[in-house]
């Protein structure tokens, strides 16, 4: 049973035989059709295979770098394939390829928030750590120098005996009472000087 | 048809962000290398202090009954009367001290040293010991003062020697144990005070 595919080739003719004067005017024809086209002046109306082949012809020509775009056109073309690989569904994409459009895009949308919440961890870090410092001697008490944390004379401090004593002789290991007067002492000296510093009160 | 907006790099609102992100991290960077400069500095003669550990006015009367106690103490010690001398000292045991003030455990440990050697004196050798040994087990720390009842708890351990002596050959191998003691008593004793001058010239 013969095929279309078997008409077409049947129609063919070979390359080698001379063109016949009615091939001879359509092709002239059609290469003006061609020429009035890329002049822009395209006839309005045309047979359904004239125009198959001037697209074909407009695409072969393009492809060959003879034809530029205009930019809007350019333009136009770049956008509508960047919307196609933005708008393809993630689902669509499982184990495809992402395309470098849709990366950078991506990147460009993540890039602030990445960088600002960077940022902020980093102030907070640094804020925390200035907030949980051990205070230094500089941070001395000002103004009530028995608050938490002041910094006062060592004198006014209860503190071991050991410096004010020191090592105890066998001869004197019963000299309690007197080791007790020399702490009481030294303790009431502490104790006057700070109630002094603080203008008399306790 | 669908409109696309392709996000700006650093929109205003983004811009802000991380400029105030970059500000306060800045900030709280300069405030602590400012605050470590100011850490850098010689030892002070003063020190950071706690409200407890401030000499107060519990501290002082506490010390000045245990004074009181030691001087009655002596006044009995004076008169012979060695049994009333030990209760004043006995006393000094029970005297409240402010909570965690170092100058309690000296005192109550130099009470027991002195409470230790009245009953040793007494021939109360046992009880003696007892003291000692709770003053030993109550102390937080290495002090002269407990290197003091290390002293008097090796004086106990010659006593007890001599005693065995006067008993004849039968207490020879105690007599010589309780000498034994006695030198790894005093030997805690050095040790400690050796460890606490040592302490204190570097303090210096």
């Amino acid at each position: 049973m013969a095929t279309q595919d078997d008409d077409n080739v049947a129609r063919i003719p070979d390359p080698d035989v001379e063109p016949t004067a009615s091939e001879l005017a359509h092709a002239r024809r059609f290469a003006e059709l061609v020429d009035k086209t890329l002049s822009g002046r395209t006839p309005p109306a045309m047979s359904a295979d004239d125009r198959a082949l001037l697209e074909v012809a407009t695409v072969i020509r393009a492809a060959h770098g003879s034809l530029e775009l205009a930019p809007s056109q350019q333009r136009a073309v770049v956008e509508d394939a960047l919307r196609q690989a933005i708008s393809t569904p993630a689902s669509a994409g499982r184990g495809q390829v992402t395309s470098i459009a849709e990366g950078r895009s991506r990147l460009r949308r993540r890039a602030p928030w990445i960088v600002a919440g960077t940022s902020t961890l980093v102030a907070a870090a640094a804020i925390a750590l200035l907030w949980l410092r051990v205070p230094g001697p500089g941070d001395a008490a000002r103004g009530n120098p028995v608050a938490r944390g002041a910094e006062v004379p060592q004198e006014w401090i209860s503190r071991s005996a050991d410096a004010l004593v020191g090592p105890i002789a066998r001869d004197h290991a019963g000299d309690a009472g007197a080791r007790i007067d020399a702490i009481f002492a030294d303790r009431l000296d502490g104790f006057r000087t700070r109630r002094l510093a603080r203008g008399g009160k306790r | 048809m669908k409109k696309y907006v392709i996000p700006v790099f650093g929109g205003l609102p983004f811009v802000l962000a991380v400029a105030l992100a970059a500000c306060i991290a800045c900030t709280g960077a300069c405030l602590i290398s400012c605050s470590g400069e100011r850490d850098v500095r010689p030892p002070p003669t003063t020190r950071i202090a706690d409200p407890s550990d401030i000499i107060d006015q519990e501290l002082m009367i506490a010390l000045a009954q245990a004074k009181n106690f030691h001087h009655k103490s002596k006044v009995y010690m004076a008169d012979g009367n060695l049994t009333a001398a030990t209760t004043s000292v006995r006393q000094i045991l029970s005297l409240h001290f402010p909570k965690a003030a170092p100058e309690a455990d000296d005192v109550r440990n130099d009470a027991r040293a002195l409470l230790a050697k009245l009953l040793m004196s007494q021939g109360q050798l046992d009880e003696a010991t007892r003291t000692i040994e709770e003053g030993l087990a109550a102390s937080q720390r290495e002090s002269f003062f407990v290197a003091n009842l290390y002293t008097v708890q090796g004086e106990l351990h010659e006593a007890r020697a001599v005693g065995f002596d006067a008993t004849g050959e039968p207490g020879k191998a105690a007599a010589i144990d309780e000498r034994r003691a006695a030198i790894a008593s005093y030997d805690r004793s050095i040790q400690i005070n050796e460890r606490l001058q040592k302490t204190l010239l570097e303090e210096r």
